[in-house]
C-alpha cells in the first residue's frame, strides 16, 4: 500500500502564516518598530532620561538654521561624490586585471580581497592613522621620492583624502561583483570582435562596458548608500576635523544622540539622512533609466 | 492597510510613552546584606584600573557572598556608554560618575539613588559638609565625592634640565620659555582640544585671574562678557604664536587623534609640559621614567596675583536608582571610600581621598606622596574657584573647541570667534537651565 504523506503542521489557511511567523516577528520587532519609533521620537524633545516632549516638526525646522547639519550634509555629499566614482573605476580595473587567465590567479584574487575582510576595524584604523602622521610611512616615502611631506590631518581636503584612500583600499567586495559579471560575458563576443579587427580598448568600450551596465548600476547604488552612511573611518581617524572638514552626517547623528543627548533631534536627523539617501538613489535611477536594462 | 499603519504607530507611541520612565522600579533598603552580584563601573588609565581591580579582589575575599563584577575603560566614549545604559535602565549598580553627569542625568535629583537613605552601610560622617554638597542635586544626595582636585602643571624635568630652565611661576615666564625652547623645536607645554579640552581651561584660568570673574557660575550663568571670552582666545593665540604650545594643525599632524600621554612627542620629551587633573596625572607619569614628571608652580601674573585656578570634585561614586541591592551597593561604596586597606591599595589613583579615614590611612603608611599630593598642596595655597558642573557639559566643550580651532586655523579672528561662542553659550545655558 502506498504510504500517504502527512503534513505535520496540517494544511490550513494558517499554515503559511505560521511558517512566516519567525520572520514576521523579527521584522516587526527589529525593523518596523525601530523605524516607526524613530520617526515619532524625531517629533519630540528627548534626553533619554526624562519623558519625551512632543514638539511637532520643530526638530526639522531647527535643521534649516543649524550650521552643523548643513556642513555635515555638504561634507557627506562631497565625500560620496569623490569616493564612489573612484571606487567604481578602481574596482573595475582590478577586476579586469584579475579576470586574466594566468597561473595562480586565485591567490591574487584572495590577496586583493583581504582588505575588505579586515574592514575599518580598530587595528586597521590605528595603522592608517600612523601611516599618515607627519613622520609616518607615507611622508617618509614622499621624502624618499624627493617630494615635500604633506600635513595630512591639518587640511580638510587632505584629511578627507585619507578616509577616501582607506575606503578605496577596501575595494574587494565591489571588485568581486565586477569579476563575476566579467566572467559571465561569453568569450565568443571577444573572439568575433578580434576576427573583425577590433582592438582591446574598442572591445572594452563596445562589449565589456555595455554588458556591465546593470552591474555598474548595482555597485553604484550600493556604494552611494554605504558612503552616505559613513561614520567609522572619520570618527576614528580624524575625529571629524579639521574645522569639521570630515564631519559626516553619521557623526553628527552620533554626537547629537550620545554626546549631547538630543535624542529627538538625532532621530529627526536620521530620517533626513534616510530621505537624502533615498533621493540620491532615486535620482540615480532616473538618470540611468534610458541606459540600463531592468535588473 | 491604513488601519494597520495606524495601529503600528499607536503601538510604538504607547511604548515610547514609557521612555524615560522605563525603569525597573525603586527598591528600598532592607537593612541586611544578602548574597548577590553587583556591577561596578569606572573609567581611567591603567594605574587606576590595576589598583581598583586589586581593591575588588580584596572585597571579594572579605565578602564572598557579594561578588563585584568590574566594568572599566578609558574616558573617551565613556559618557556615551553610561548615558545609553542609564537611558535603557541597564546601568551598573555602582558607578564612578563625572561632576557634570549630575546635571545631565539627574537634573531633578531623581536620576541616581538617594544616598541619605543608605547610611546604615555608607558612612558619610567621614566627609566635610562642603565636600558632600558637591554631590547634591535638588537637595538630594546623588553622589559622594571621591576626591577634590584641580588641574595643575606638570613638566618633564629632563627636558627642562637640558635647557637649564626653571619651571615658570608667571604667565610671562611661561611665554619666555617658548622662545628659548623654540631653538630646538621643543615645546614647554601642551594643551589639547580633545576630550580633555585643556586649551580653553588654561585660557579661562588666565582671564579669571585677571578679572576675578567666574567663567560659569555654579548655577549655570555665564559670568564672562564677550570681551572676556575674546581676551581668553587672544591669550590662547599668544601661546601658539609664542611657540609655547603646538598649533592644532601641528598637533593633529603629529599625533592624529591619539591622546597626548600616548604620543611619541610627549614620551620623547619634545612636548615637555602638560596641564592635567591631579587625580589623573598618573597615566602621564607611567609613560615616562620614574621621577621624570614633576609638578610645577601654579602660574600667577607679574604682580603675584594667583587666583583664578579651579577645583572640583574630580570624581564621585553614585548608586543606580534601579539597583535591586541598595544596601550591598552602599556597603561596597563605603569600602571603596572609607576602608583603610582598600585606601592603601587604591593610593592616589583617584586623587587625594576626600574621606578622612582613607586620607589618614595613606598618611600613616607614607603613601600620601606623589604628583597628586603635590598638586593638591599647591592648589590649597591659592584662592581657588569651584568649577561649575555646567562648564563641563559636552555641548559646552564643543563650543570652546570650535572657537579655539577657528582661532588656531585663522579661519576667524578672536572677536568673531568670541561673539559666536558668547551667543551659543548664552542660548544653550538658558535652554538647559529651564
Amino acid at each position: 500500500m502506498k504510504k500517504k504523506y502527512r503534513n505535520p503542521v496540517g494544511v490550513s489557511k494558517y499554515t503559511g502564516l505560521l511558517l512566516i511567523t519567525p520572520f514576521l516577528a523579527g521584522f516587526l520587532l527589529f525593523t518596523l518598530y525601530p523605524f516607526v519609533s524613530s520617526f515619532l521620537l524625531g517629533l519630540t524633545e528627548y534626553d533619554g532620561i526624562r519623558q519625551p516632549e512632543f514638539t511637532g516638526f520643530g526638530n526639522f525646522r531647527k535643521m534649516l538654521g543649524d550650521s552643523s547639519f548643513l556642513n555635515a550634509a555638504a561634507v557627506t555629499l562631497k565625500y560620496t561624490a569623490v569616493l564612489v566614482p573612484l571606487k567604481l573605476i578602481f574596482s573595475l580595473l582590478a577586476a579586469l586585471t584579475l579576470n586574466m587567465e594566468i597561473k595562480g590567479i586565485g591567490v591574487y584574487r584572495t590577496i586583493f580581497y583581504i582588505p575588505s575582510i579586515l574592514g575599518s576595524n580598530l587595528a586597521v584604523v590605528i595603522m592608517w592613522q600612523f601611516l599618515f602622521t607627519s613622520d609616518g610611512l607615507v611622508n617618509q616615502l614622499l621624502e624618499l621620492c624627493g617630494l615635500a611631506p604633506v600635513g595630512w590631518y591639518g587640511d580638510s581636503a587632505h584629511a578627507m583624502g585619507i578616509i577616501v584612500l582607506l575606503r578605496l583600499w577596501e575595494f574587494g567586495s565591489t571588485m568581486i561583483i565586477f569579476l563575476n559579471a566579467l566572467r559571465d560575458i561569453p568569450c565568443e563576443y571577444y573572439e568575433a570582435a578580434k576576427v573583425d579587427g577590433c582592438g582591446k580598448i574598442r572591445s572594452f568600450f563596445s562589449i565589456t562596458l555595455p554588458l556591465l551596465k546593470n552591474v555598474i548600476f548595482l555597485n553604484l547604488i550600493l556604494q552611494v548608500i554605504a558612503a552616505m552612511q559613513e561614520f567609522n573611518a572619520p570618527y576614528m581617524i580624524t575625529g571629524g576635523g579639521p574645522l569639521k572638514g570630515t564631519y559626516t552626517l553619521g557623526m553628527l547623528i552620533y554626537d547629537e544622540m550620545f554626546k549631547y543627548r538630543e535624542m529627538g533631534y538625532a532621530n529627526a536627523l536620521s530620517w533626513v539622512m534616510f530621505t537624502l539617501i533615498a533621493a540620491v538613489v532615486a535620482a540615480a535611477f532616473g538618470f540611468t533609466k534610458r541606459h540600463r536594462e531592468d535588473i | 492597510m491604513k488601519k494597520y499603519i495606524l495601529t503600528a504607530a499607536a503601538g510604538c507611541l504607547a511604548s515610547l510613552s514609557a521612555c524615560g520612565g522605563s525603569r525597573s522600579g525603586f527598591t528600598p533598603p532592607d537593612g541586611t546584606l544578602d548574597k548577590c552580584t553587583l556591577r561596578f563601573s569606572w573609567w581611567g588609565g591603567d594605574d587606576r584600573h590595576e589598583a581598583t581591580l586589586s581593591a575588588i579582589e580584596l572585597w571579594n575575599e572579605k565578602h564572598p557572598d557579594i561578588t563585584i563584577v568590574p566594568e572599566y575603560g578609558g574616558w573617551d566614549g565613556w559618557t556615551e556608554k553610561v548615558g545609553t545604559q542609564l537611558s535603557g535602565g541597564t546601568e551598573p549598580d555602582i558607578m564612578q560618575i563625572n561632576y557634570d553627569w549630575l546635571i545631565s542625568f539627574s537634573s531633578d535629583g531623581k536620576g541616581f539613588y538617594d544616598l541619605e537613605l543608605l547610611t546604615d552601610y555608607l558612612d558619610l560622617t567621614q566627609f566635610d559638609s562642603e565636600v558632600l554638597s558637591f554631590g547634591e542635586v535638588g537637595g538630594v544626595l546623588n553622589g559622594v565625592t571621591v576626591s577634590v582636585s584641580g588641574r595643575g602643571l606638570f613638566y618633564n624635568s629632563e627636558t627642562y634640565k637640558h635647557f637649564g630652565a626653571e619651571y615658570p611661576k608667571t604667565w610671562s615666564e611661561l611665554i619666555d620659555l617658548g622662545e628659548k625652547f623654540h631653538k630646538e623645536d621643543i615645546y614647554p607645554l601642551d594643551v589639547d582640544i580633545q576630550s580633555g579640552g585643556t586649551a580653553w581651561y588654561l585660557a579661562v584660568v588666565y582671564v579669571q585671574q585677571q578679572t576675578g570673574k567666574q567663567f560659569i557660575t555654579i548655577d549655570g550663568e555665564l559670568g564672562f562678557t564677550e570681551e572676556d571670552i575674546k581676551a581668553a582666545l587672544d591669550f590662547y593665540k599668544k601661546l601658539e604664536d609664542g611657540h609655547v604650545i603646538r598649533t592644532i594643525d601641528m598637533r593633529t599632524d603629529e599625533d592624529g587623534t591619539a591622546a597626548l600621554y600616548q604620543s611619541p612627542e610627549f614620551i620623547d620629551g619634545r612636548v615637555a609640559g602638560v596641564l592635567e587633573w591631579g587625580s589623573s596625572v598618573g597615566k602621564y607619569e607611567m609613560t615616562l621614567s620614574e621621577g621624570v614628571l614633576e609638578a610645577g608652580p601654579m602660574l600667577s601674573d607679574d604682580s603675584g596675583k594667583s587666583g583664578g585656578w579651579m577645583i572640583k570634585p574630580s570624581l564621585l561614586y553614585a548608586i543606580s536608582r534601579n539597583t535591586k541591592n541598595p544596601d550591598e551597593a552602599a556597603a561596597f561604596m563605603d569600602f571603596m571610600l572609607n576602608d583603610t586597606e582598600a585606601a592603601s591599595l587604591l593610593g592616589t589613583t583617584r586623587g587625594i581621598p576626600a574621606s578622612r579615614t582613607a586620607e589618614e590611612s595613606l598618611e600613616k603608611s607614607g603613601r600620601l606622596t606623589g604628583l597628586a599630593q603635590e598638586n593638591d598642596a599647591l592648589l590649597e595655597q591659592l584662592d581657588t574657584m569651584t568649577i561649575s558642573p555646567y562648564m563641563e557639559l559636552a555641548q559646552m566643550k564643543e563650543y570652546y573647541n570650535t572657537a579655539i580651532e577657528k582661532v588656531s586655523y585663522n579661519s576667524a579672528d578672536t572677536a568673531e570667534a568670541a561673539h559666536e561662542m558668547y551667543v551659543s553659550i548664552t542660548e544653550y545655558l538658558e535652554r538647559i537651565r529651564k
